[in-house]
């Protein structure tokens, strides 16, 4: 049986500096994988590569056995890999409900065209994530960070993934929303749904996933279960290093 | 051969000339000024008004119109870029309305035709068989003048330096003790005044008309895109190839095609390299 | 919004009041309103990209000129019937569409709206000196063949064709697709990250929008009966549309035609006190303030007003 998503040799290089240094690692289905590592280690950089909006230099993606190297970011997230960013990035103009309407758009003009929105749908995920029946028409300037990343979370989970990759969840959240979001993720780590999960907040990440691995500048150093990879020297001096 | 040397010279001199204040305000603010073509027709303008209808000295006309191009540029930043600021595309869009008022305030004040300036220094010279009007050779001189000293004071002078620091970073350069805004506004204003005395020479080159300012803001706009961001060198050499281009294809080819090439150099260019041929995005 | 029995009172009342406008007002009146018709029909095709989309095009004339220069050529010079040369000159103008696409995979905001700039002079310039036997040269062109005789008909005409590319594409961005044309305009990674190929939704506004272009510029040649390269390659021209779009409140359908017929019959009221070129004057200073307190328009205005 093949990994959800095999990372191999991946390289990235902007000018000068490596980004990614050569970096593999795989998931495995169901898995929820922490990547933890200073600022500036190349995280971000890594979910950006695996969405197709960085090409990576050299090295394979490969996702359910298919490699997606070659394919757009939008053939990327039908393949089933969708992500969250750090900063949220909803459309700005359009309320909660027309924000989830456009993740749950078939790739197909036509049936844009024909086919109604499924409003049912759209307030079923606003709701699984945690969002009020009343935030469905407001706007997102109108919304509190934790419920702007509810949104994005919705929204990703509109193209029906099968892998999530999630950047920096908890940034800028206060200790109720820390603790919503996290409920959110393990009810869907128990439908079976695949993690990446990139966070500083380490106390928050820990129940979340089942292992982790570090990088710095872009290279591996440490990979195994939270306990042991926080007990590894060189990540101990990386964080150390970095403060 | 040697016409076609001159020739390409002496237009290559005067287009760096007008391109020199677009490239400015673009580089420092991002903004691209479509009313930028107005400051020369209006430059122009003032220049034909102060020295042919009043009857003052030719350097007076020169000094008015640049100091209303001072003052339209400064005017401009105030009332319209800074209160648009946020949105790059809602000052095209202001600053090509404002074009359009400024062309029909002109037909109002003007009227509608269009006239001509006598040569702000007469006189033709023949060099190697070749006929130099003064009146363009001047230009190029006053032009490479102004280029050198511009290039000068953004290297050297504190304000040239701010300059630069805000066009690489306005945060940065507002942590650091500069005021943005007192940058953005000087910059206006020496755009203004580079417009307009670089109207006053392409009006004696061309002549005055309200729709003047259209080509030349074509050619800034190809200048400043194909040379790269905040170039002061890449403006040079692209303002050579532009004339160059046209003053070939004028003798060459067809008078009327002088523009097309120069379109197609926006075309091909920002197509394939954004960034130009010169690209750094800050003044340098 | 919602679709209220009202509104359908409301828009049939003014639709019949179009109609029979030509009982009642002069003729001089009537060709004011064609043009307004011919601007909304432009405007509209403007909003669809650059309204939608956020990719602002200052060339728009580009797409209608191709439109009416196809038409007026095959109509004049080889005597296609328009049945055909219409058709054809649609089809062109979306083939030119596909052009101003090429460079809007790559560059978007101030450099896009650039090279749309330079595509439109690129062609004043060409249509002057490329086969002036066909074009009409500097000149331009002029006995071209005319759909209607009369003031009456050809206000028929323009507004049957107004209404109907309104209403379709009303009905069209009411759909989802109308969601992620917008949706683009607001944030184009994230429609990417939504799973949505960007260069296909932007092909197809720029397809539409070259479509109701080329319609527009064949129909209006084709009322004018003359064609001039300085007349319709012209910055006034584009700064017409483009502020008739943006007056009325972009992305939305009513927004352009309220802004057309607005602008046109500002331009006409301004007759009496200024005549000639000078109206610009007036016109433009109008515009840019309007534009400057309220860039999303007067339906916008309307809104705020109704709402406080």
């Amino acid at each position: 049986m093949s990994a959800a998503l095999e990372v191999s040799g991946l390289v990235k290089r902007f000018g000068g500096l490596v980004a990614t240094n050569d970096l593999s690692f795989s998931l495995q289905e169901g898995e929820s994988l922490g990547l933890i590592g200073p600022n500036g280690a190349g995280k971000t950089t890594v979910l950006s590569q695996i969405m197709g909006e960085l090409r990576q230099d050299s090295g394979t993606i490969e996702l359910f056995g298919q490699e997606i190297s070659a394919l757009s970011t939008s053939r990327r997230i039908q393949a089933g890999v969708s992500r969250t960013y750090q900063i949220p990035r909803p459309f700005g103009d359009m309320n909660v409900a027309e924000n989830i309407r456009v993740g749950l758009m078939p790739d197909d003009i036509w049936k844009l065209i024909v086919s109604p929105p499924d409003a049912e749908r759209e307030r079923e995920l606003a709701l699984s994530v945690g969002l009020a029946e009343s935030d469905l028409l407001r706007t997102p300037s109108e919304l509190a960070m934790g419920d702007l990343r509810k949104l994005e979370m919705a929204r990703t989970m509109a193209t029906a993934p099968r892998v999530m990759l999630l950047d920096e969840v908890f940034a800028g959240l206060t200790a109720g929303e820390v603790a919503q979001i996290s409920e959110l993720i393990q009810s869907m780590r128990k439908d079976g749904m695949t993690f990446l999960i990139v966070s500083h907040d380490l106390p928050a990440l820990e129940p979340l996933i089942d292992r982790a691995i570090a990088i710095e500048r872009g290279i591996m150093i440490a990979e195994g279960a939270f306990s042991e990879v926080m007990n590894d020297k060189s990540v101990q001096a990386s964080y150390l290093g970095s403060v | 051969m040697l016409q076609i040397l001159i020739q390409g010279l002496l237009l290559s001199g005067l287009y760096a000339l007008i391109a020199m204040g677009f490239m400015l305000i673009f580089s420092i603010g991002r903004v691209l000024n479509l009313a930028y073509g107005a400051y020369l027709m209006v430059g122009g303008y003032t220049y034909f008004w102060v020295s042919q209808s009043l009857g003052m000295p030719k350097l007076a006309g020169v000094v008015v119109a640049a100091a209303v191009g001072v003052l339209m540029g400064v005017l401009k930043y105030s009332l319209i870029v800074r209160t648009l600021r946020r949105d790059h595309v809602a000052v095209e869009i202001a600053t090509l309305m404002l074009a359009v008022v400024a062309q029909a305030g002109i037909v109002l004040v003007f009227g509608d035709s269009s006239k001509v300036l006598l040569p702000i220094v007469p006189g033709v010279l023949n060099v190697a068989g070749a006929s130099v009007t003064c009146n363009i050779l001047v230009a190029m001189i006053i032009s490479w003048a102004i280029l050198l000293g511009l290039y000068v004071c953004v290297r050297q002078t504190h304000t040239g330096r701010a300059m630069q620091a805000v066009s690489m970073d306005a945060k940065g350069a507002a942590i650091s003790g500069i005021d943005p805004d007192r940058i953005n506004l000087i910059t206006w204003g020496i755009s203004g005044a580079l417009g307009a005395i670089g109207g006053v020479f392409f009006a004696s080159y061309t002549q005055l008309s309200p729709s003047m300012w259209v080509a030349p803001l074509i050619i800034s706009i190809a200048v400043v895109i194909v040379g790269g961001i905040g170039s002061i060198i890449g403006t040079l050499v692209v303002a050579h190839i532009v004339g160059f281009l046209e003053v070939i294809v004028v003798a060459e080819l067809a008078p009327e095609l002088r523009g097309v090439f120069t379109m197609l150099l926006i075309i091909c260019v920002l197509a394939s390299r954004p960034q130009g041929l010169f690209g750094r995005e800050e003044l340098h | 919004m919602e679709l209220r029995w009202f509104h359908v009172v409301l828009w049939g009342g003014l639709i019949a009041g179009m109609f029979l406008l030509p009982q009642v007002v002069s003729n001089g009146t009537l060709r004011t309103l064609i043009f307004a018709n011919y601007l909304a029909v432009f405007a509209i095709s403007w909003d669809v990209l650059s309204g939608r989309t956020g990719y602002v095009s200052f060339g728009h004339p580009f797409l209608i000129g191709i439109g009416a220069y196809t038409t007026a050529i095959l109509t004049k010079r080889f005597d296609v019937p328009v049945e055909v040369s219409i058709p054809l000159a649609v089809l062109f103008t979306m083939v030119a569409g596909l052009l101003v696409l090429l460079p809007a995979l790559r560059i978007r905001g101030s450099y896009f709206a650039l090279v749309t700039l330079a595509f439109m002079e690129l062609l004043y310039q060409l249509v002057q000196v490329i086969r002036p036997d066909l074009t009409g040269g500097t000149r331009g062109m002029s006995g071209i063949q005319t759909l209607t005789r009369g003031a009456a008909n050809g206000y028929y005409l323009s507004t049957a064709l107004m209404l109907c590319i309104a209403l379709s594409m009303w009905l069209l961005m009411k759909t989802r697709l109308g969601t992620a044309l917008a949706a683009v305009g607001m944030n184009e990674e994230s429609v990417r990250g939504s799973g949505l190929s960007t260069t296909r939704l932007k092909a197809f506004a720029f397809l539409t929008s070259a479509f109701i272009a080329g319609l527009g510029g064949a129909f209006y040649v084709h009322y004018l009966g003359s064609l001039a390269p300085r007349a319709m390659f012209d910055i006034n021209f584009l700064f017409t549309i483009i502020v008739s779009a943006l007056l009325g409140g972009t992305s939305t359908i009513v927004g352009p035609m309220i802004g057309a017929f607005f602008m046109t019959c500002l331009l006409e009221y301004l007759r009496p006190v200024l005549p000639g070129a000078e109206r610009y004057f007036v016109y433009g200073a109008i515009a840019l303030i309007l534009y400057m307190y309220q860039p999303k328009g007067l339906v916008k205005l309307v809104q705020l007003t109704s709402k406080a």
